[in-house]
């Protein structure tokens, strides 16, 4: 089918303040010591994601758009946060620990990756590709914000969440491109996340049982 | 092809039912049998009648995907029939390590090999994510089978590494879905990879570029290629040996066939070159990377992962090299790696049963300790070197053959020499622990049925070498034309 755009979307308040509120969240979580917080922060970037896909949704009435959101909103902000948070809870990951980078030397490299994200989509993607031109910066700069997060933190807990900020980011991608991808695509691909998170939180629980804490720069014992 | 995609989630949930019984692993092995039956039909149909597509074009099986289709299911069968003798030694003389009921091993093997097939068979792009993305969370959690702490790092490090690089090749589907946008318009045609293919010269260029490095890196570290490896030799060492024998056939040849998907559209839309030198500079990198680590490996697992890593590579080098014969040469290794790789490892968990330890130093004069097991672990060595008569000896001729034939003349020769390397290393670790006086220790547990489907291996890898069936052959000409139209 063709969706038809009206002019003022990829100008709209509503979807530049969403994707400003998403990449926000995203550096929310970066900046965070506490586990706890980082997973709240990653549930209201998935809660901006799905906003965005709804308003996408309402604006061009395709149907298939606004239930590919509702499932973004009920996997991603509902179902996967809660997972992560019981895992946190449960665990011994809520403890603080120090961070590779220093908070504020990871907040200057998070704004250098923000930085390069906005100067330089343009130049990746070429000009007026974009449908919704204030998301895809928004997208790369939360793409490395949470590749940022996976290499500077040791628990496994923000591990997980910075590879799910990244999925989230590409979901916008997606979004910002072509509305999201087919209703049964995206279902298979909340699907594989949702397993894949639980996955997670049982690897989390194997590495805190046999080495006391989650602490990931410890897991050294293969070489060679 | 619905039937065949059943056949192994439908015997997963038995097997969860018959959790705790005798016959989860006589289910795994019918079901296992019945795929390879049922995926030996489709490659003599896809022979005859051409690619066939099905589901509402979701599905689409051409040379290729029955070609990967037989070696994962052959695998998979393999893997089953030594794996219930294997798995049944561990589970009585491990009482630690091996926590689970049986029937959740077997349920999480079937899944793996039911994702893997959904994956070859997919032809929508967004179903081949999901497929692998599926397959390496069974893969995950049977990497971390044994609870001890090598199991929970190596299987943590797969989980982690390839989930980064399978979003990568997430945001490669969407690329790639946009590129097509302009000529299908929103809806699952636009990632359709035969859609895609017939479509390629009218894609935009600049955003299938972008898609192939995503899917490159995504699927790459999937298939193992350097430097995105990082994850494999861990993984393939703590995994269970059957199921270490799975992936490093089965996933690596579905990763491969994905990457190569990637590789047809972009060949189709901005010429063979660009996409050609990435897999000759990557396939290279992988072989060079291996080499230091079989030279000086002390683990007969870990040796076999590098060995993965080194043929992984030589298949993306001799895809890259471009011409016919390269290209046939690089299909015919997918099967030939397949036979030796799998054998190598199974005769491999065996003879670390047998001397109750994993590590190469520990282990010699196989040969006169268990001369059945020592011609299968000598064969298993031949196989993997890649010397006559074995098969992979007749691949890895015809692919450099064909590269000495085309105009990059220097990476044969690199391929060539790391052959050589190589080759030196494992005539070293191989005569180390084939000849000599055998360990008093030496005691073979696992009955001589076990072996059964080590011979059948051996003999395929042999009979490859010396004699290529026509229906072969044929299927492996036509996947190369897949390939490389």
């Amino acid at each position: 089918m063709n969706l038809s755009l009206p002019e003022w979307l990829p100008r709209s308040n509503t979807v530049n303040l969403l994707a400003g509120a998403f990449l926000l969240s995203a550096l929310y979580a970066a900046a965070q010591r506490r586990v706890l917080a980082a997973v709240t922060a990653y549930r209201f970037n998935s809660l901006a994601l799905g906003l965005i896909a709804l308003v996408v949704a309402f604006v061009t009435g395709a149907r298939h758009i606004a239930l590919a959101a509702l499932l973004v909103l009920a996997t991603k902000a509902i179902a996967i946060p809660t997972l992560l948070a019981r895992q946190v809870r449960r665990g011994r990951g809520a403890t603080e620990t120090e961070p590779i980078f220093g908070v504020p030397a990871g907040m200057l490299v998070c704004g250098a990756l923000v930085v390069v994200a906005f100067s330089q989509t343009r130049a990746l993607f070429g000009p007026g590709v974009s449908i919704l031109a204030s998301c895809l910066p928004a997208s790369v700069a939360s793409t490395l914000v949470g590749l940022f997060i996976m290499v500077s933190r040791r628990q496994a807990v923000m591990q997980v969440i910075g590879l799910v900020i990244v999925e989230n980011a590409i979901f916008l991608a997606a979004v910002s491109l072509t509305y999201g991808m087919p209703l049964v695509v995206e279902m298979g691909v909340l699907l594989d996340l949702l397993v894949g998170v639980a996955l997670f939180g049982m690897f989390v629980e194997r590495i805190e049982e046999t080495q006391g804490d989650s602490d990931t720069t410890r897991l050294t014992s293969l070489k060679g | 092809m619905l039937p065949l995609l059943l056949v192994s989630p439908l015997a997963a949930i038995a097997c969860l039912a018959l959790r705790g019984s005798r016959w989860t692993a006589r289910v795994m092995l019918g079901a296992a049998a019945l795929v390879l039956v049922q995926a030996l039909m489709l490659a003599g149909r896809v022979l005859r009648g051409g690619p066939i597509e099905g589901a509402a074009g979701w599905l689409q099986a051409d040379a290729l995907s029955a070609l990967v289709a037989c070696i994962v299911s052959g695998m998979a069968l393999a893997c089953a029939a030594y794996g219930q003798y294997y798995m049944a030694e561990v589970a009585t003389n491990e009482r630690a390590d091996a926590r689970w009921a049986p029937g959740r091993y077997e349920a999480l093997v079937l899944v793996l090999v039911g994702a893997m097939l959904l994956a070859t068979l997919a032809n929508n792009l967004g179903l081949l994510w999901i497929a692998i993305e599926a397959s390496t969370l069974a893969s995950a959690l049977l990497v971390g089978y044994y609870r001890r702490p090598g199991a929970v790092e190596a299987g943590w490090k797969y989980l982690l590494l390839c989930s980064v690089g399978i979003t990568l090749a997430l945001l490669a589907t969407v690329l790639l879905y946009y590129s097509a946008v302009h000529v299908y318009g929103e809806g699952p045609a636009g990632l359709r990879w035969t859609s895609l293919v017939a479509a390629a010269p009218r894609l935009d260029p600049r955003f299938v570029r972008l898609a192939f490095l995503f899917a490159f890196v995504g699927y790459g570290a999937k298939a193992g290629l350097a430097p995105m490896h990082s994850w494999l030799p861990d993984a393939y060492t703590q995994a269970p040996t059957p199921v270490a024998a799975l992936m490093s056939t089965g996933l690596l040849a579905t990763a491969f066939s994905a990457l190569l998907r990637f590789h047809a559209v972009t060949a189709a839309c901005v010429g063979p070159a660009w996409p050609n030198g990435l897999f000759m500079v990557f396939g290279a990198l992988s072989m060079l990377v291996a080499i230091p680590f079989m030279l000086v490996q002390g683990e007969f697992k870990r040796l076999l992962a590098y060995s993965s890593i080194e043929h992984t590579g030589f298949l993306a080098l001799a895809i890259g090299l471009g011409t016919p014969l390269a290209t046939f040469g690089a299909m015919l290794h997918l099967v030939m790696q397949s036979l030796a790789k799998s054998l190598a490892f199974m005769v491999g968990g065996t003879l670390g049963r047998a001397n109750d330890s994993r590590r190469m130093d520990h282990w010699s004069g196989v040969l006169a300790a268990s001369p059945a097991v020592g011609v299968l672990f000598v064969g298993a060595g031949i196989g993997v070197a890649g010397l006559p008569p074995a098969g992979t000896f007749v691949s890895e001729w015809l692919a450099l053959t064909g590269g000495f034939a085309g105009a990059h003349h220097t990476v044969a020769l690199v391929a060539l020499l790391a052959f050589v390397a190589v080759f030196t290393g494992l005539a070293f670790h191989w005569s180390r622990m084939a000849l000599g006086r055998p360990r008093p220790r030496f005691a073979d547990h696992l009955p001589a049925a076990s072996r059964v489907p080590l011979w059948a291996l051996l003999g395929l890898l042999v009979l490859f070498g010396l004699w290529l069936p026509g229906p072969v052959r044929a299927l492996v000409e036509q996947a190369a034309k897949v390939v490389r139209p």
